[in-house]
């Protein structure tokens, strides 16, 4: 199982004569270019989010003559139409947002390659990727990337690709990708929310347990119950938790927020994280903290719920995208408008199959 | 001065109708290091060795087809070695069973012109150079690649993967890169290398539509390493143009090409994600050294 931190080398100047030759290609071809678009930063430097097509863009209609007509009618559908832009989709606020933040720090550090570097990873036809490179052209996407798999797996990819999180609709593919130790999330729709959302600053919450963290502590719960995990999170809250699936993300996003704290940006800095946790905390809240102080990572705002429903505070917080293992919080995102991705990791999973059987942690003074 | 040597184990294919291939025996035989006098065993496999496999299966489903199809594969083995190891490398052949129709035999001097004589409409080998002088030469040469993944089962397919920086290269884009200090020679390369690579593209594609878009065992791709995504684009036009509607497509943007090339596939349809069967995938890769 590949740990996250291998994703990237350990030292991104180490890389061989071809690749530098390529590198110096795409540099003098993007530098020759009379539109003068932004080139895209350097792999081993860069943070590297995988966005699938149906994430990027609505493509609900073409989906289902796929999946009642077969392959070979839903290509010549896009093809017939590959001159009409697809809407946008559920990852399309989030790939705006990864932009804005691209265009601030090339505006501080012009010769830096730490950028958000998004990649389409689809295993659509490439004759579908004329529709789809005509669609993020018609959205001025900076989009250079794309590796379209022609019905293949695009896992092998994402590592090729140095992929440092992959968003996908496809359920069985993110959980795939988590269990290569690629960070990983299934996005679900939530209606129309994009006009609400920030085009200022990238927002990202996080669930704690079992996304940024391990599930240790959920299997606790899960076995033994609320009593046994208040008494162990207190006993052992000086013990750091074990990492999860989605920690190496959060300390991506905190990498390029320290590049805007450098410059005195701290206050206009246009990335912003939080996490919502449905722990206490009065109690069990002190070690998660503790846990990423020992990682040496900042989140901006912690939000103990105790056990309260996510929905309405997501609702005020409006992230551009929401992580959380558990399907029952992922639902109750959703119905409020929240953009939620679903982590499939951890013994959250063995308590979602069609029932929600889960019960709000509570909090016990 | 050549030596052709039919194969008389193998069908002959009808050269005017087939896609006459020629590889280097390096890539399908180990060459080695110490020349051992008088040896009769058969030659070690070599890196490439079992591409010969992929495009055997290409043929056999091909004929299966249609058993009088003659848009096959037509392989000749194209060899520079010392006149003492051709008996070995025919027997070699013979006896892995390949289907290699004719030996070549020629110094390395003369390989060009014997490639041009045989009409030859690609040329493949594992030596970067050798394939960088056929397309100086306007010979279609392409890179072959063997994929070791050891970590991924994969199915048996040929895969043909096309340069998106050659094929989508136009004009405006060569003078832009003439600004950028590219020479002339690299920016005639491209020309001379888009003209020789349309002949294979238009024959790949007739061969492609013999198969459905699911289970072929050919695979066609379009590989844009360091050009943008409307240069992929381009190139995805031109190829659809020429009759060959490529099942994949990347672009690199500068990113580093080998893993993509090197990785090995799980055989996955978009319906199911069940491992198919053992085997490995093979590509050519038709590019220019930048």
């Amino acid at each position: 199982r590949t740990n996250m931190s291998e994703i990237k080398p350990t030292d991104p100047a180490a890389t061989n004569a071809g690749e530098e030759k390529d590198w110096a290609a795409a540099k003098a071809f993007f530098d020759s270019l009379k539109t003068r678009k932004p080139r895209p930063p350097k792999p081993q430097y860069a943070v590297t989010i995988a966005v699938s097509s149906r994430t990027l863009f609505n493509m609900v209609a073409e989906r289902k003559i796929y999946e009642e007509e077969g392959v070979e009618k839903y290509v010549t559908f896009q093809q017939e139409h590959e001159n009409e832009p697809l809407m946008p989709g559920v990852a399309f606020p989030l790939v705006k947002a990864l932009m804005t933040v691209n265009s601030r720090l090339r505006q501080l550090y012009p010769d830096s390659e730490e950028l958000f570097d998004i990649v389409l990873m689809t295993n659509n036809h490439a004759q579908v990727g004329v529709r789809l490179i005509n669609s993020i052209n018609h959205y001025d996407l900076t989009i250079e990337r794309f590796c379209m798999t022609g019905g293949k797996s695009p896992i092998g990819y994402l590592k090729a690709y140095m992929t440092n999180l992959y968003l996908s609709k496809d359920g069985e593919k993110v959980t795939e990708a988590i269990e290569e130790g690629i960070a990983a999330a299934t996005m679900f729709a939530s209606g129309d929310v994009e006009n609400q959302l920030s085009d200022t600053q990238l927002k990202v919450a996080f669930d704690g347990d079992a996304v940024l963290f391990s599930d240790e502590s959920e299997i606790i719960v899960k076995q033994h119950g609320l009593d046994t995990f208040f008494e162990h999170e207190k006993e052992f809250e000086n013990k750091p938790l074990a990492q999860g699936p989605l920690k190496c993300f959060l300390e991506a996003l905190g990498k390029l927020q320290r590049k805007f704290y450098a410059k005195n940006e701290r206050m206009t800095c246009p990335i912003r994280t939080y996490l919502v946790t449905a722990r206490s905390a009065a109690s069990s809240g002190a070690r998660v903290l503790k846990t990423l102080r020992s990682w040496g990572l900042e989140i901006d705002e912690a939000l103990f719920l105790a056990g309260a429903p996510k929905g309405p505070l997501l609702q005020k917080i409006r992230p551009h995208i929401f992580f959380d293992d558990q399907m029952f919080h992922i639902e109750g995102a959703k119905e409020l408008g929240t953009i939620a991705a679903h982590v499939p990791y951890g013994i959250g999973q063995k308590y979602h199959k069609g029932e929600l059987i889960e019960q709000p942690v509570k909090d016990k003074k | 001065m050549d030596s052709m040597v039919r194969n008389p184990d193998v069908k002959q294919r009808d050269a005017a109708q087939a896609v006459v291939v020629a590889v280097s025996s390096d890539a399908i035989f180990d060459p080695e290091v110490e020349q051992v006098h008088g040896a009769t065993e058969p030659l070690r496999k070599g890196d490439a060795f079992s591409f010969m496999k992929a495009i055997q299966v290409v043929n056999e489903r091909l004929l299966t087809l249609n058993s009088d199809e003659t848009l096959l594969f037509d392989v000749i083995l194209l060899s520079n070695d010392s006149e003492e190891k051709h008996s070995r490398i025919i027997a070699s052949a013979k006896h892995y069973g390949l289907d290699i129709g004719r030996f070549c035999f020629c110094n390395k001097e003369d390989s060009i012109e014997s490639l041009q004589s045989n009409e030859v409409k690609l040329f493949l080998s594992m030596d970067t150079n050798d394939v960088c002088k056929a397309l100086q030469k306007g010979v279609p040469a392409a890179l072959l690649y063997h994929q070791t993944d050891p970590n991924h089962q994969t199915e048996d397919q040929l895969k043909v993967v096309f340069s998106g920086d050659v094929i989508g290269s136009s004009e405006e884009m060569l003078h832009g890169l003439r600004e950028q200090g590219f020479t002339e020679t690299q920016l005639q390369g491209f020309k001379t290398a888009k003209g020789s690579v349309k002949e294979f593209a238009i024959l790949m594609g007739e061969m492609r539509r013999r198969f459905g878009l699911e289970g072929s065992p050919l695979c066609t791709g379009l590989m844009t390493v360091w050009s943008s995504r409307d240069v992929c684009a381009s190139a995805l036009k031109t190829l659809r143009g020429w009759g060959l509607l490529v099942d994949e497509a990347f672009c690199l943007a500068g990113a580093p090409r080998s893993p993509i090339l090197n990785l090995g596939f799980i055989g996955n349809t978009m319906k199911s994600s069940t491992y198919v069967k053992e085997g490995r995938d093979y590509s050519m890769y038709y590019g220019l050294e930048v």
